[in-house]
């Protein structure tokens, strides 16, 4: 029930904003994310954005994971 | 980039098993995790990360199913409250399978009453604008991550002045549970792997009492495979080094203070209140009732419900299952009388629930039998 899955606000007005969950359009409430602006990623959960998804801060724990890959070379277990 | 791509990436096999590498190389003593979340816990044996752990490192299945915490007597009253003239009783889909004491909410549908199942609150809200004559009363429950829309559906009624449109609101804090299972004593806990979208909304900050108070780590995950990994990697480490912080793996989606907006329109409609939750019994300050002030829209206020002698389905382990004192499997209905198709619980219902998980992805276990090295 907690499931909540990323979509990018296309058009918003007022409390509710067009979103585009990979292909399928759907109309959602801004109203629990007023920060919210078109070209956004943001989690929809039951109808609401709840939550911007931070791009840039996925990116960079990709980086580091990669990063520490690189450092520490491992040995695959199996 | 699109979501799609990113989120691959955060599924990309070489990231998982240089972290699986990592979890092995870390965890040299005998440590044990809960997931509070139920989606995590249908990750994490979905993707068979249980059969990737040293055995050193055991995964254990939390509280975090609002389907499975609500108690039978709340899905008694639920049930009644779908049976009552005019109403339609409206609710996420999970709902209607859960056996009550004497029937489910799909079996009163099937004798006459009104079942709706609803995507969002505000499904329910239209269809109390469509149907004037009816009364329609939308079944709230969920943790924090689903209440501030909930609320928002109060809130939109009260603006549209509608008097036909009420909540059952079973919604139910998270950290009074996790609070009350290392309180309990029953099982003990090296580090809890905290849920991401409750999470969103409370801020990864508010689990800080786990280091504070019980001394162990948190860390907030996402669901994809290498989010969990990450998130197991950063709690075996903390205990390695003898440390219990709070860290925020899933920073692309949670902030430490959590989504303040949401907060205010949840805490502007509910108060906190005591709450019955199914293997724990009544916690203190750990529901959402609502307000006086919203009381037109309060179910429990609006109907006079029969006193209904309720009863947890016998045989039943769920209670045990949620507060991680029990494995599903060692449930003796498990996969015997008690499966997706013939629930005996709710925990074998809920797309959340850990009964459910271990039925669904069984067959990871035996594919993939653990390798213990
Ligand atoms: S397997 Fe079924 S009967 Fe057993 S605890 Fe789970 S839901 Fe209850």
């Amino acid at each position: 029930m907690c499931l909540a899955v990323p979509a990018k606000i296309l058009h918003i007005e007022g409390h509710e904003a067009e979103v585009d969950f990979g292909g399928i359009r759907r109309t959602v409430s801004v109203q629990l994310l007023p920060q919210a602006r078109v070209g956004d990623y943001v989690l929809v959960h039951t109808g609401f954005a709840i939550g911007l998804v931070d791009e840039e801060e996925a990116l960079e724990t990709l980086e580091l994971l990669r990063q520490m890959g690189d450092l520490e070379p491992w040995e695959p277990t199996a | 980039m699109n979501t799609e791509s990113l989120l691959q990436r955060f599924r990309d096999p070489q990231l998982a098993r240089q972290l699986v590498a990592e979890i092995h190389a870390l965890a040299r003593s005998p440590m044990t995790f809960m997931e509070f979340c139920g989606g995590h816990t249908h990750a994490i044996m979905q993707f068979g990360i249980r059969q990737l752990m040293p055995p050193t490192v055991r995964l254990l299945s939390g509280p975090g199913c609002p389907v499975c915490v609500t108690s039978q007597a709340d899905i008694d009253q639920a049930i009644a409250l779908a049976q009552l003239p005019d109403v339609i009783l409206t609710t996420f889909g999970d709902m209607v399978r859960v056996p009550g004491t004497q029937n489910t909410l799909q079996e009163a549908a099937a004798h006459g009453a009104d079942v709706r199942i609803v995507y969002s609150p505000l499904d329910a809200v239209r269809l109390a604008q469509d149907h004037p004559e009816r009364r329609v009363v939308f079944l709230g429950v969920g943790f924090e991550t689903t209440a501030p829309g909930v609320a928002a559906s109060i809130l939109q009624a009260e603006a549209l002045g509608l008097e036909n449109y009420a909540v059952f609101s079973m919604h139910k804090y998270t950290p009074p549970a996790m609070r009350a299972i290392l309180d309990m004593g029953e099982i003990r806990l090296n580090g809890v792997i905290g849920p991401g979208h409750v999470s969103t909304i409370i801020g990864s900050d508010a689990w800080s009492f786990l280091p504070e108070d019980y001394g162990i780590p948190v860390v907030v995950s996402g669901f994809e495979p290498v989010d969990i990994l990450l998130t197991i990697r950063e709690l075996v480490a903390q205990v390695a080094r003898g440390e219990a912080k709070v860290v925020n793996a899933y920073g692309r989606a949670v902030l430490p203070q959590g989504n303040r907006a949401a907060l205010d329109i949840m805490n502007r409609v509910f108060h906190v209140a005591d709450a019955d939750w199914r293997g724990f019994g009544v916690l203190p300050a750990s529901g959402m009732a609502i307000r006086p002030e919203y009381r037109l829209f309060d179910a429990a206020h609006r109907f006079t419900l029969p006193e209904i002698p309720s009863r947890e389905p016998p045989g039943c382990r769920c209670g045990d299952v949620l507060r991680g004192v029990i494995e599903p499997p060692e449930c003796p209905l498990f996969g015997k009388v008690c499966t997706p198709d013939t629930p005996k619980g709710p925990c074998m219902v809920s797309d959340e629930g850990a009964c459910s998980a271990h039925y669904l992805y069984r067959s990871v276990e035996i594919a993939e039998p653990a390798s213990n090295s």
